[in-house]
């Protein structure tokens, strides 16, 4: 099973340029993986990372809430499991700061960017709240007002709710004080966030830590959306890509001798012969945001009942197969689904004029004075992160300062477990 | 010494090769923007008229798994969700509670000892000479100095497990997987995996290594053990994949990994 979901990962599944960084890393940075796609997929070689307590050292529990008690009646029984919002909490002993983790794009709160965080900030001494993404399946159904994720204030807002009541449900935790943090779409919900508690001062968040955000959500997508064009070698009528990629695993663990997916062996794989090219892990990293493409189109689709992929009415039980929806829902990308789903939403509900003010609103430029302003955030960026485009580094730098702590390499988050960057990452917190 | 010597020129290779990338990079960076931005995607080849739709013929593809039992598997993976969320893993959590992790780690090591008989078997089966060899010398080498397997002395010295079961035997010899079965409890399997399940769940009853499935008959405490430890090593949890699509996921996802461990 566990190799079920090693295979999966990378589906669902990343020399050193000048640097002009506002603050620079004080030592020459080694990350060891200078092509972003690799970093990307297979983030830091083993013996490059912290020493962390293991899940088992760590007092931890799954929750669950119950926020939106009417989604019950109204998604289908098939949905059972998603009707109250999980998180994950690992407490402390004693006192202690409390930090809230956002995961990104379509990601659960158990997904190994979050898990390592997790283990990270409870090593430090921390209590831990793992948060799923806005935009991932569970969230939509359990937490979300609108269900159509993508508009930063109302996901921000929806996320605030989910942490009053996860902090109202352990009342007897004793929290010297609240921070902040998220990866990838995560961090910019953070900023979000953080700019929601200067008025509703739920938490007054001491530090706020944003890794790898998108800074013009258009350009992010839009990137993200064209890796499933890269041109693949070695696909034609009697291969597909998937076929093409697990036929390369099955030669490469032949000549290995036999199967051990892990860690290390990814990066022994990218070493062989059979190692995927730049285009093929593109490809896979965009096949896996479009898995979480579909995953948003399809549930938002179904819990507003707009027929475009389920007709509305249409009786889902548990035995119900939903394959045909997953094929309708498979053919729609970021692009599409904020087209068929979200600029009309926002349209009605917000009196939204065209896209660029919809980018404009839920980009970071909507809370650039608050980023400006507001000494507690910082933000660890790469110089080839994938999602940015030419222009969002210089906006970042602009508005930060020295806040921004930019590394020439790591690609989207691959070198958010490299010990140097952990190590920076606790430096922010201590006081 | 001249495996350590072709290490050497295999080190020296690689630095060689570092070396050159990097200086690639030291290229690159000349055309690095202003605020640093090194333009990761500028160096992809795309398909022209941005046309490509491979990734949808390769994901149809994979859906198409011969499933003539959906529906029926479909209510037993939400048997096996609900089963696991209230009853498997709360046990589990029980389990950690109450026993240090050195236990917990020496009762998997005595379960996966018993496991390695119908590795052995299996390999032999398959006609696997060093793979044998390997298993046989984990078995004797862990119920003896590891004290009849509590202990996993074997994969230290570089024996590591290799699981093989009749499933894969079965696959081996071109048997055909048959339709996907969601098995309660066990989760994701097929007609032939199954048939496997319970060939190999005889061969360890009737060769009752280390009176184990004796012992398991007069106190079936041990066989409760046995599925905790089960439980307790395996990682998934349903729901992880936090898909409403999870059922057809899982679904390739099985296929293609057994196929992976046939092929292996």
């Amino acid at each position: 099973m566990r190799l079920l979901l090693c295979l999966l990962a990378p589906l669902c599944l990343l020399g050193s340029a000048t640097l002009h960084a506002a603050t620079q890393p004080p030592e020459p940075y080694e990350f060891p993986l200078l092509n972003p796609f690799e970093a990307t997929i297979a983030t830091t070689p083993l013996e490059l990372r912290p020493q962390l307590p293991e899940d088992d050292e760590i007092d931890q529990r799954d929750y669950r809430v119950r926020l939106r008690p009417e989604r019950e009646f109204l998604i289908p029984d098939n949905f059972w499991a998603v009707n109250r919002m999980g998180y994950r909490l690992a407490r402390q002993k004693d006192e202690a700061p409390l930090i809230f983790i956002i995961a990104g794009t379509g990601a659960h709160y158990s997904a190994s960017h979050s898990e390592y965080l997790k283990r990270l900030f409870y090593g430090a001494g921390f209590h831990v709240v793992q948060l799923s993404s806005p935009t991932s399946y569970d969230f939509m159904a359990a937490a979300s007002r609108h269900a159509t994720p993508g508009l930063s204030r109302e996901d921000a807002d929806d996320l605030y709710r989910a942490m009053q009541a996860i902090r109202a449900n352990h009342p007897e935790l004793e929290i010297s004080e609240y921070h902040l943090t998220g990866y990838s779409l995560g961090a910019l919900h953070a900023a979000f966030v953080s700019q929601l508690d200067q008025t509703r001062r739920s938490f007054d968040f001491k530090r706020v830590l944003m890794l790898n955000p998108p800074v013009n959500l258009h350009t992010s997508i839009s990137n993200l959306d064209r890796l499933v064009q890269a041109r693949v070698d070695g696909v034609n009528n009697s291969t597909n890509f998937y076929e093409l990629v697990l036929g390369k695993l099955t030669r490469y663990f032949r000549q290995h001798g036999f199967i051990d997916l892990n860690d290390a062996v990814l990066f022994d794989f990218q070493q062989s012969r059979q190692a995927l090219s730049d285009e093929q892990m593109a490809m896979l990293i965009g096949a896996s945001f479009r898995f979480s493409a579909a995953d948003i189109a399809f549930t938002s689709d179904l819990i507003n009942k707009r027929g475009l992929i389920t007709p509305p009415g249409y009786p889902i039980r548990e035995s119900t197969v939903l394959t045909p929806f997953f094929k309708r829902a498979l053919q729609c990308d970021f692009e599409c689904y904020m087209n068929e789903q979200l600029v009309p939403l926002w349209q009605v509900r917000h009196e939204g004029g065209g896209l660029e003010q919809l980018i404009e609103e839920i980009s970071l430029y909507a809370v650039e004075d608050y980023l400006r302003d507001n000494d507690k955030v910082v933000v660890m960026h790469n110089a080839d992160d994938l999602i940015l485009g030419p222009g969002d580094l210089g906006f970042l730098r602009r508005t930060l300062g020295d806040r921004l702590i930019l590394y020439p390499s790591g690609g989207h988050c691959g070198n958010l477990n490299y010990k140097v960057n952990s190590q920076a990452m606790l430096e922010l917190f201590r006081d | 010494m001249t495996e350590l010597r072709q290490k050497g020129f295999a080190a020296h290779l690689c630095l060689g090769l570092l070396f050159s990338v990097a200086l690639g990079s030291a290229n690159a960076a000349d055309e690095v923007d202003a605020d640093g931005f090194t333009r990761p995607m500028r160096n992809l080849e795309f398909n022209p008229g941005l046309d490509q739709r491979e990734f949808e013929r390769a994901t149809l593809d994979a859906l198409n798994v011969d499933d003539p039992w959906e529906r029926w598997n479909r209510r037993v993976y939400h048997f096996n969700y609900r089963a696991d969320e209230w009853v498997l893993l709360p046990v589990v959590r029980g389990y950690q509670y109450v026993t240090p992790r050195f236990v917990r780690t020496g009762v998997g090591n005595f379960f996966d000892n018993l496991g390695d008989v119908p590795n052995l078997l299996n390999s032999a089966l398959q006609l696997k000479g060093k793979r044998s060899l390997q298993t046989t010398g984990r078995l004797l080498l862990n119920t003896t100095i590891g004290v009849v397997g509590l202990w996993d002395p074997a994969t230290r010295v570089g024996l590591p497990r290799q699981p093989e079961d009749f499933g894969q035997t079965l696959g081996f010899y071109g048997v055909p997987e048959g339709p996907y079965l969601m098995l309660p409890l066990l989760g994701p399997s097929n007609l032939r995996d199954t048939g496997g399940l319970a060939v190999d769940f005889i061969a360890q009853d009737q060769i009752n290594f280390l009176g184990a499935s004796q012992l398991g008959t007069d106190h079936p405490e041990l066989t409760a053990l046995r599925l905790v430890d089960a439980r307790y090593g395996t990682n998934f949890r349903y729901g992880q994949l936090n898909s409403p699509f999870e059922y057809e996921k899982i679904r390739y996802v099985y296929t293609e990994a057994r196929k992976l461990q046939i092929a292996d």
